[in-house]
C-alpha cells in the first residue's frame, strides 16, 4: 500500500496507547479518514503541532494492511486557525461543524467541496467576525453537500416554480418550500420571505467564497435559524450534542 | 473455542478493558501473572481494591488523595496566595517533580471540549472561585496544556478571573529547551515572539 498526501483537517484526537494518538481527519481527496500516529505525543520531529484539533495540516498517511484504520506517518502544518483557540463560544462553533460534518459524511465518502466548505468556515470562524452567520451558511452548505438541501426552486406540494415575488411556507416532512395556496403559515410551518429564500439559495450553493460576502440583516437570520434547526431536526433525526453549547 | 482455560480468558478479557491494553498485551500481562508468584497476584489484587477504597478527591484541590486534605494542601511550608490550575493530576505530579512552583494546585480534571460534552458545568471551575476568596489567592497561574481546547479553556478562566482584582498568568509557550529553531513550526514561533521578554544584563 502506498503512502498518501492530503491537506487534512484534524476532526478528532484521542490518546492511544503508551506514547500514540489516534486520529480523525477530513482529507480534500480522500473524505473523512480515521489514523494512527505512532509515537506523536513524544515526536518533535514528525508531528510538530500539525495534530491539534481544527488544525490543517499536510498528513502523509498509509491504509493498514487490515480494516479501515491508517497509518500517519508525519505530518505538516498549515494552518492553527489561532482564533479559535481564544474564545470558548468559537470552539463550541468548530466542534458543531465537525460534528455534522461526521454526521453528513461517512468514514471514506471522498468530497473535496466539502473539505474546502469545511476550510474556508473554520478560517472565517477564526477571524471571529459574523461568527453566527458563517455558522448557519456552513450547515446550509454541509447539508446541501450531504444530501439534505431545501428545496427553494418549486411549491414542494403542487410543483408550480417559485418565482421570489411572494412569501413561501416552509414544509418540513418534504424539505422544500409550499405556495400559500398548498400550505398555510402556521408554527409547524414557519413563514419565508422571498429576501429569505434569496438569502438561503445562496448558502446552500456550496461555494468557499460564500462566507467571505456574508452580509445579511439580522430579521433574515431570525427567519431562517428556526427553519434550519426544524429541517435538521427532522431529516437527521438526531441531536447534535456540541448544540448544546451554541446558545 | 477458547484457547485458554476460563480463569485465564477471564483476566485476559479484564485486562483488555484497560486503556492501552489490546489483546496481545492483556495476553503477555495475564501469562506473566501466572507464571509468577502468588504473591504478586495477591498484592496486585490488594492494591487493585484499596485504590478503590481509598482513594478520593483532595475537597480542596481534587487531586487524588488518600487523606483529606492532600499533602500538598496540608503543606505549611508552601505558599499561600498563588494557585496554579492545572487540567489533571499528572499534570500537577510533572510541575512538582520540576521543583518550580511551591504555591498550590487546584486540578480542574479536564478541559472545554464540546466535541466531547465537556463544558464549563462539568470542570471544577465553580470549585475553584469557591476557593479565591476563602484562601486569598492573588495569582492564578493558568497552566492547562496548549492545545487547542487547553487554549480556551485558560482563556475562558483568564475572562472568568478578569474581574476578581487578582493577578492572572499563563505558563509561558514557545521554543522548547534544546530545541531547533529551523524545525519549529510558525505557530510556536508566534507564540515565542508574542512571549518574548527582556533579558537582564
Amino acid at each position: 500500500m502506498e503512502a498518501h498526501l492530503s491537506p487534512s483537517i484534524i476532526m478528532r484526537v484521542h490518546e492511544f496507547g503508551e506514547s500514540d494518538l489516534l486520529i480523525h481527519f477530513f482529507t480534500s481527496d480522500k473524505g473523512r479518514l480515521k489514523g494512527v500516529a505512532k509515537g506523536a505525543r513524544r515526536s518533535r520531529k514528525r508531528f510538530v503541532n500539525c495534530l491539534d484539533l481544527f488544525s490543517l495540516s499536510n498528513l502523509e498517511y498509509e491504509l493498514k494492511p487490515k480494516g479501515e484504520l491508517h497509518f500517519i506517518h508525519s505530518g505538516k502544518l498549515v494552518d492553527a486557525y489561532p482564533g479559535l483557540r481564544h474564545d470558548f463560544s468559537l470552539l463550541s462553533k468548530a466542534s458543531y461543524m465537525i460534528e455534522l460534518t461526521e454526521i453528513l459524511f461517512p468514514l471514506g465518502v471522498p468530497d473535496s467541496r466539502m473539505f474546502e466548505v469545511l476550510e474556508a468556515a473554520l478560517s472565517q470562524l477564526a477571524q471571529g467576525i459574523k461568527a453566527d452567520l458563517t455558522l448557519i451558511a456552513f450547515e446550509l452548505m454541509a447539508m446541501s453537500l450531504g444530501g439534505y438541501g431545501i428545496n427553494l426552486e418549486k411549491c414542494c406540494v403542487c410543483g408550480r416554480d417559485y418565482l421570489s415575488e411572494g412569501i413561501a411556507a416552509f414544509k418540513v416532512e418534504k424539505g422544500g418550500i409550499a405556495c400559500l395556496k398548498c400550505q398555510h403559515i402556521s408554527a409547524v410551518s414557519p413563514q419565508l420571505s422571498p429576501p429569505t429564500v434569496k438569502a438561503l439559495k445562496t448558502m446552500q450553493s456550496p461555494s468557499p467564497d460564500v462566507f467571505r460576502l456574508l452580509d445579511w440583516a439580522e430579521d433574515l437570520m431570525e427567519e431562517i435559524k428556526p427553519v434550519l434547526k426544524r429541517h435538521r431536526d427532522y431529516h437527521l433525526g438526531k441531536h447534535l450534542r456540541t448544540a448544546d453549547y451554541l446558545e | 473455542m477458547e484457547i485458554y482455560p476460563r480463569p485465564l480468558e477471564n483476566l485476559i478479557e479484564q485486562l483488555t478493558k484497560l486503556p492501552g491494553i489490546g489483546q496481545k498485551s492483556a495476553t503477555r500481562v495475564a501469562l506473566y501473572i501466572l507464571r509468577n508468584q502468588k504473591g504478586l497476584a495477591e498484592e496486585l489484587a490488594k492494591n487493585l481494591l484499596e485504590v478503590k477504597e481509598k482513594i478520593r478527591f483532595c475537597p480542596t484541590c481534587f487531586n487524588f488523595t488518600d487523606q483529606e486534605p492532600c499533602a500538598i494542601c496540608r503543606d505549611t511550608n508552601r505558599a499561600n496566595g498563588v494557585l496554579c490550575v492545572v487540567e489533571g493530576p499528572g499534570d500537577q505530579l510533572a510541575i512538582e517533580e520540576s521543583g518550580i512552583f511551591k504555591g498550590r494546585y487546584h486540578i480542574l480534571h479536564g478541559v472545554l471540549s464540546p466535541l466531547d460534552h465537556i463544558g464549563p458545568e462539568d470542570l471544577k471551575i465553580g470549585e475553584l472561585l469557591g476557593r479565591l476568596e476563602k484562601e486569598e489567592i492573588r495569582e492564578v497561574v493558568l497552566a492547562t496544556n496548549p492545545t487547542t481546547q487547553g487554549e480556551v479553556t485558560a482563556s475562558y478562566l483568564a475572562k472568568i478571573l478578569a474581574d476578581k482584582g487578582l493577578k492572572v498568568t499563563r505558563i509561558a509557550l514557545g521554543i522548547p529547551m534544546g530545541g531547533d529553531l529551523k524545525y519549529i513550526d510558525p505557530m510556536t514561533l508566534r507564540h515565542s515572539f508574542n512571549s518574548r521578554i527582556t533579558i537582564e544584563p
